[in-house]
């Protein structure tokens, strides 16, 4: 058994809204040699393309956990909430 | 719909849906907001429910009345390297008889039947309702504004129960602007289908009881562990790792997760099962040194929201925190309606009876421990050492055994140190 995060939507269900809950600074996450968010996310959402050297945050998967919210050093937010009511991670039983 | 209320509540989660509950029953007219389609949807945690002493004047067979798994009567606490386990069991028949000292639960169940409950003794609970932000009036918080419309509702007093980042206790003035990464752990977990006679075989269980397992190490040095509760027919495997020891490596959660499913001993307990659901959530891990300002105009911070957590390592508390602050702050705007005071100084009964309860009394108690458990020793060498030792007790190899003091005090040397350990006797022994 592994936990496989490409899978994610096979077993965890989320009603994904349009507008992301959570934006990024691009000027300030370039400027960041710290990049905590990357491994940090326990779903994933964050990934560093070095090539362009940008961060990117895809909010489909995310399990609103808070942990980028505290990780990120640079406050490189512009916007950090939760989704819309009735939008986001839907968790069954767990 | 109704924009007066007597009293708001954020979060319908366990402070929040005891609160309500506690206002209703004294009459008060309350909205209990949700920002899930139902309660509990967003809700996961890393533990088990306590008994809920708190809530037990409304449901006093609530062991007949809420939704549960299993009820706890064995408590494992194991140490674990990449190739052993250490397990200390200690399985109680007094346990086995209720009222229950702890079961397993699945959130989006028991948070929607407590909401539920809060409900049919006339609370209004509005779900999708995100609160965007605090409504103030001559310094006064008097209402919340929500994200999906600009609505607003107002209410005299408002219950921050919005969990472990509570934007409303942020908007109202309350909480710390920023978070420490030592402060927080996230917690990961795999919900994992089993039958359940493979579990009770598995654990060494019958009927509904259930096992907690709490379990040290193999977490490649970071500051965190591991559990593993039986629920009727699945497994809750996950871990909590706290923020400021995963951020300086580049290990990732999921990652930590799946090299211990790989663990042989857990392997074996984890065999055959299947993957249902993968959830995540911060855990306030801070202690006593994070508690917000509790109480502002108009506003009382409760459950997560307030930290109230208690992480020993041995004990793992939370929703009975949670229900207990809420059934107190319900209590204090109660008060409050009758003195149509609802000012700091009339909230302020809140925090008072805080500290005569277990809430603040338990949270004062271990405040030295999250500083013990900023020790990474635990989290590597100790595990090391217990499982070493144990090794070398058991191994029949055809060398002459040394003496028991010789052979601890060898594999001291060789993990932790001597003087690492004397001061970390004394650290625990303050800290617990």
């Amino acid at each position: 058994m592994k936990i496989n995060l490409d899978e994610i939507f096979d077993y965890t269900s989320f009603n994904v809204d349009r507008d992301p809950h959570i934006k990024l600074d691009e000027q300030i996450c370039k400027s960041c040699d710290q990049r905590s968010c990357v491994n940090c996310c326990p779903a994933a959402c964050y990934s560093w393309d070095e090539e362009n050297l940008k961060i990117t945050f895809v909010h489909d998967g995310c399990l609103e956990c808070g942990t980028c919210y505290v990780i990120c050093g640079k406050d490189a937010f512009t916007r950090w909430r939760y989704p819309r009511g009735g939008f986001g991670v839907s968790y069954r039983m767990t | 719909m109704k924009r007066t209320f007597d009293a708001i509540v954020v979060g319908a989660g366990p402070a929040g849906s005891s609160a309500a509950l506690t206002m209703v029953k004294a009459g008060l007219s309350v909205a209990l907001l949700e920002r899930g389609n139902f309660p509990g949807e967003k809700n996961m945690f890393g533990g088990v429910l306590h008994r809920l002493t708190a809530l037990e004047e409304y449901f006093p067979n609530f062991w007949e009345q809420a939704p549960w798994e299993r009820h706890i009567v064995k408590k494992n606490l194991s140490f674990i390297t990449p190739g052993s386990s250490f397990t200390v069991s200690f399985d109680n028949e007094a346990a086995d008889t209720p009222p229950y000292n702890g079961y397993t639960i699945f959130r989006p169940k028991f948070d929607n039947w407590l909401a539920q409950e809060a409900v049919k003794a006339g609370a209004t609970l509005l779900t999708r309702s995100t609160v965007d932000d605090v409504i103030r009036e001559n310094g006064k918080i008097v209402g919340v504004t929500l994200l999906r419309d600009g609505a607003e509702l107002r209410a005299p007093v408002v219950i921050a129960a919005d969990g472990v980042l509570s934007f409303t206790a942020k908007k109202a003035g309350l909480r710390q602007a920023k978070f420490s990464t030592a402060q927080q752990g996230v917690c990961i977990k795999a919900l994992i289908d089993m039958p359940k006679e493979v579990i009770d075989d598995r654990f060494g269980l019958v009927r509904e009881q259930g096992a907690s397992s709490e379990i040290v190490g193999n977490s490649s040095g970071i500051r965190g562990g591991t559990f593993i509760y039986t629920n009727y027919d699945s497994l809750s495997l996950g871990m909590v790792l706290e923020l400021g020891s995963l951020e300086k490596t580049d290990q990732t959660p999921y990652g930590l997760l799946n090299n211990l499913m790989d663990q042989p001993q857990i392997a074996k307990l984890l065999r055959g099962g299947k993957l249902l659901e993968y959830s995540a959530h911060l855990v306030p891990k801070g202690g006593y040194s994070m508690i917000p300002e509790l109480v502002g105009d108009g506003i009382m911070v409760a459950g997560d929201a307030a930290a109230f957590c208690i992480i020993t390592g041995l004990n793992l508390e939370g929703i009975n925190l949670a229900s207990q602050s809420g059934v107190l702050a319900g209590k204090a705007a109660i008060e409050a309606h009758q003195q149509q005071d609802f000012s700091k100084q009339g909230l302020a009964h809140y925090r008072k009876s805080l500290e005569e309860s277990f809430v603040l009394k338990d949270m004062k108690m271990y405040r030295r421990t999250p500083q013990m458990l900023h020790n990474d020793r635990i989290f590597s060498q100790y595990p090391e050492l217990v499982c070493g030792v144990m090794d070398e007790i058991y191994r029949i190899d055809g060398k002459p055994k040394e003496t028991m003091t010789k052979l601890l005090l060898r594999k001291v040397k060789e993990t932790v140190g001597l003087k690492n350990l004397l001061a970390d006797v004394y650290g625990g022994w303050r800290a617990l």
